[in-house]
């Protein structure tokens, strides 16, 4: 396994030279040894053309790419030794399992008996080791999907495992089953993995880090949680955590936020920005229905309340903006009308023109 | 470099083909002293071009008039071609939608049968078809030669339509019907839009097998309705010079060209995309 | 303008695809199906719509014989889970088809589509073909045209299961609004999800193995589960159930750990019984009475929380945690399992008594 490093690597498929138009601007990313990665965003925000640079599908248009120290950029994709699990299974049909999960290997003449001991380990650990005489064109969509994965797994000497959208073909009802098999069955086998969804879902459940990308370039990268605690733009608040993280209007005057007419403590210095336009953000997850007024407790409308199962989300207004707050089942459910929300200071997010203060 | 190898093998391969036509269509056009001059291409340069092949095809010299021929072919073309793709076409809209059969029989036996209808050479059903028209009283007519056409065409367009319809989703049908439409007004408003490059294929198909006609032709009719194939079989029995036999066979390709043109343009419109995710 | 199906069954060979459907369906009233994969919905719905035929049983619309209409005579409109437009058509040509025989002038049915794709909030695509938007899109048009003609009967099959959890929650909301607006149809939908459930349906209906086994208010049916069955199908992430037994005054769990019988358990006879616990009442932490240790199985992020997957010596405990948090396969874990909240179960699944809320 070797890390994958970008140097100032872009991608333009109608060489043209402004560089705000490319499918990926020039960028340096170092995807770390061993690691699980999410590459997230909607389609056209480049994820794909990320992919293809590293697996050599696409040369960049500028810009070096490393595996270890080694400068493969000119290199084919054969060379490169990535592998790769498709949207759509890639399998031979004509094959059993075993002969589609021991083709790579024979293609590089290893002994018959270490083949059929890699890939009988293999099998058992993507869970097809019971299938292993059977023909792989007879088996599920999502059982096709593993034998991809398991093709990818066999061969002990790639540089990368990259996935491509790996559950867009798989039936709902498998969807879950089969990320969690995945989850399993790469965790702790140390592969570095780069792993390309538009599914937020997906990528919060795999990826130890995760690149959220919007149109050609990385608008935040972090881990799971500092995505969700910290996004640094409302897009990437709207884009994770169910439901979306509050946004609410507000004003910057002597140094003290205000959403409607009503002050609140931040953690952020605002100091800068007298008299000006901002949002304050936080998560329905930290926002406690109280009592009574106190310090950074505002006043709201409680209009509707939806119920989500294992928790409600009371639906509140605040001024002419909604303001959401989740509350576990067990709790009580407040009245509608007038309600206390506590915004704790240190949830508390400053925004301005949709980026972070 | 392996641009310039494609195109050069595509040019190559496009002159390959065009050859033969444009050999015929230029000779088409030349005297027999031009024509013994050996090989020229360019008319008003190398040789003088003359009508006097077409001419003698089009019945203005009083050799042969090959336009009646024409219009026996297009009228039974177009109508072999037309029951064909239209019955077939719904036979094989039933096929792929319901279910039909007899015990352990089933849609795909049916389809087999059709299809099994190709199986035996045209030679062995000359004899069964000539008693039959002649019962009928249907030799040497229009109608007789559409229906033994027909038989032949219609297999190929129920099993190119089988497979094309198939991959057109189910839930379009229902969803029609849901919206009102009772089964067939769901074939012409929804499925039927949806079916132009199947149809097309199979047309195509249906026109140029029927227009290439030629055994059928010959035991089945005789005088009255004497097909452009036919009549050009005939003139090359005879002593006809070749600059006229040039004409007549760019003379009767000349149709299926200008059908092929109206058609082909039905053909590549992309798939079902947006119809189910 | 009720819709009453009486002893409603469907036999295929030896296969029993349906079996004694008794329920009348009201209008203006928005009718959840729950169950899983092949638990009958869909057969049930395509038999509404008599894209199917029943083999037992009768059906009646409206005090009138519905089996005699063929399906283009019974005004039901359906929406799948597979986004199925015309794709030939437009927006608007496709919004248009359902009002093509309905009687309404040109202008009129022009006047209707375009107002309905506003209100699915797609009116700057009405002139692109399905293929040309995204899923959720594609699904909006369907929606348009399913609720266009007012229909008698509304069904909709999943309509949400093909999409991302952000659009889905989104497409949720707008639902509520959307179905408001069909007083007079009768709604039914049919979903997997409990908080879709929860959010859109006026009554609940329980489906397994092609009969109806509960039914009730959401809400209702999700705190009063009647067996382990409807437990695990209202419940998502499913509840874990466990060996419990009752016997000289105290409550154990797996026969390892003892607890004072909880105030909702007293008063019921000694014995072995099935205890039920929801993923989001158990606890990661080892405190109270009733602890138990486990190994990661699999752990994923679910929009906010974090499901975690163990494997306990009592049995496969799945725990949801509020808020990100990254967990690796075979960590170690203390889990915390309050015994007032548990769902008790008889040997044979049936609810003996609810915690309550």
């Amino acid at each position: 396994m070797a890390s994958v490093t970008f140097s100032n690597i872009g991608q333009s498929y109608d060489l043209s030279p402004d560089e705000s138009t490319w499918a990926l601007r020039p960028i340096d990313v170092e995807f770390k040894s061993g690691l699980t990665y999410g590459l997230v965003g909607p389609s056209g925000s480049g994820k794909t053309t990320m992919l293809n640079l590293i697996s050599g599908i696409v040369k960049p248009t500028q810009g070096q790419i490393y595996f270890d120290e080694t400068d493969v950029t000119k290199m084919s994709i054969a060379q490169r030794n990535v592998a790769q699990v498709f949207q759509f299974p890639t399998i031979y049909k004509q094959m059993t399992v075993f002969g589609n999960l021991a083709f790579p290997l024979s293609c590089r003449k290893w002994s018959k008996n270490k083949i059929k001991d890699r890939v009988e380990s293999i099998a058992d650990q993507i869970g097809l080791g019971e299938t292993l005489g059977k023909s792989a064109n007879k088996l599920r969509a999502d059982e096709k999907q593993l034998v991809s994965l398991g093709r990818g797994l066999v061969r002990d000497d790639v540089t990368a495992l990259l996935m491509d959208e790996p559950l867009t073909v798989i039936d709902p009802q498998y969807k879950a089953e089969l990320r969690r098999k995945i989850k399993k069955i790469v965790a702790g086998k140390g592969i570095t993995i780069i792993y390309v969804t538009h599914d937020q879902y997906e990528a919060m459940t795999f990826a130890d880090e995760i690149l959220v990308m919007n149109v050609g370039s990385v608008v935040q990268r972090g881990q799971p949680e500092e995505l969700f605690e910290r996004p640094n733009s409302r897009y990437v608040g709207n884009f994770i955590g169910s439901p979306a993280m509050n946004f609410i209007r507000g004003v910057v005057d002597q140094g003290q936020v205000s959403i409607a007419g009503q002050r609140l403590e931040v953690s952020t210095s605002v100091t800068t920005l007298g008299g000006a336009e901002i949002e304050v953000g936080i998560r329905p997850e930290y926002v406690p229905v109280m009592e009574a007024q106190g310090p950074n407790v505002i006043t709201a409308e409680h209009i509707s309340v939806s119920d989500m199962g294992s928790t409600r989300v009371l639906n509140c207004k605040i001024g002419d903006d909604i303001i959401r707050a989740k509350i576990l089942r067990d709790q009580p459910v407040p009245k509608l009308g007038p309600i206390y929300l506590h915004l704790p200071s240190e949830k508390l997010l400053v925004y301005q023109d949709g980026e972070i203060v | 470099m392996s641009r310039i190898f494609k195109y050069a093998f595509v040019i190559f391969w496009t002159l390959f083909v065009l050859a033969p036509l444009s050999w015929a269509l230029v000779t088409s056009f030349k005297t027999p002293a031009a024509v013994n001059q050996g090989a020229t291409f360019i008319p008003w340069v190398q040789f003088d071009p003359t009508l006097d092949g077409w001419k003698d095809i089009l019945g203005i010299s009083g050799y042969a008039n090959l336009i009646p021929n024409m219009i026996n072919s297009m009228i039974i073309t177009f109508f072999a071609s037309l029951i064909s793709v239209t019955l077939g076409g719904l036979a094989a809209y039933g096929l792929s939608r319901f279910r039909y059969g007899w015990k352990y029989y089933g849609n795909s036996d049916i389809i087999f049968f059709f299809i099994a209808q190709r199986i035996l050479p045209p030679v062995v059903l000359a004899i069964p078809f000539f008693l039959l028209l002649k019962n009928l009283r249907l030799l040497d007519t229009h109608l007789g030669l559409i229906l033994v056409l027909t038989s032949g065409l219609m297999p190929i367009v129920v099993w190119l339509m089988v497979d094309f319809f198939n991959q057109i989703p189910r839930e379009i049908d229902e969803m029609a019907m849901l919206e009102g439409c009772n089964p067939l007004q769901a074939f012409r408003r929804a499925i039927l839009p949806l079916s132009k490059p199947g149809i097309a294929i199979s047309a195509i198909f249906a026109v140029i097998f029927g227009w290439n006609d030629l055994f059928f032709a010959l035991v089945l009719t005789f005088t009255e309705v004497k097909t452009l194939p036919a009549a050009v079989v005939a003139l090359n029995g005879t002593v006809t010079p070749f600059w006229t036999l040039a004409a007549s066979a760019i003379f009767s390709i000349l149709p299926l060209i200008g059908f092929v043109f109206v058609v082909e343009r039905y053909l590549a419109k992309g798939g079902f995309s947006g119809a189910v995710r | 303008m009720s819709l009453e199906l009486k002893d409603l069954g469907i036999t295929d060979g030896t296969d029993m695809i349906l079996e004694g459907i008794t329920y009348t369906f009201e209008p203006g009233r928005v009718y959840v199906l729950m169950g899983r994969t092949l638990s009958g919905k869909t057969s049930l719905m395509r038999t509404i719509a008599g894209l199917l035929d029943f083999t037992d049983g009768d059906m009646y619309f409206n005090g009138e014989d519905f089996d005699v209409l063929p399906t283009w005579k019974r005004s039901t409109s359906m929406v799948y889970q597979q986004f199925i437009n015309y794709p030939n058509r437009t927006v608007l040509g496709n919004v248009l088809f359902p009002l093509l025989r309905s009687g309404l002038s040109k202008a009129e049915a022009k006047a209707k589509a375009l107002e309905m794709i506003d209100k699915v909030g797609l009116s700057s695509f009405a002139d692109r073909k399905p293929g040309q938007l995204s899923g959720g899109q594609q699904q909006r048009v369907a929606i348009a045209r399913a609720l266009i003609r007012n229909s008698n009967i509304l069904l909709l099959d999943e309509p949400l299961m093909n999409l991302d959890y952000k659009l889905r929650e989104q497409l949720r909301e707008d639902f509520r609004e959307l179905f408001t607006t069909s007083k007079d149809s009768v709604t039914i939908y049919a979903t997997t999800e409990p908080a879709e459930a929860l959010l859109v349906g006026d009554e609940l209906l329980v489906m397994h193995e092609g009969r109806i086994i509960q039914s009730g208010v959401p809400a209702e049916v999700f705190e009063n589960p009647n067996s382990v069955t409807v437990a695990q199908i209202v419940n998502e992430p499913p509840m874990s159930v466990l060996t419990a037994e009752i016997s000289n005054g105290t409550f154990s769990i797996g026969h390892r750990m003892k607890s004072q019988i909880p105030a909702h358990l007293v008063g019921l006879p000694d014995g072995d019984y099935q205890a039920g616990f929801r993923a989001s009442e158990l606890t990661i932490g080892s405190e109270g009475d009733m602890k138990e240790e486990g190994e990661v199985d699999v752990a994923e992020v679910a929009g906010s929380e974090t499901l975690i997957y163990l494997n306990t010596p009592t049995g496969y405990t799945i725990v949801q945690e509020e808020g990100i948090h990254q967990y690796i396969s075979g960590d170690k874990l203390g889990i915390t399992i309050p015994p007032e909240r548990a769902f008790l179960f008889d040997l044979s699944g049936n609810l003996v008594v609810a915690p309550g809320n």
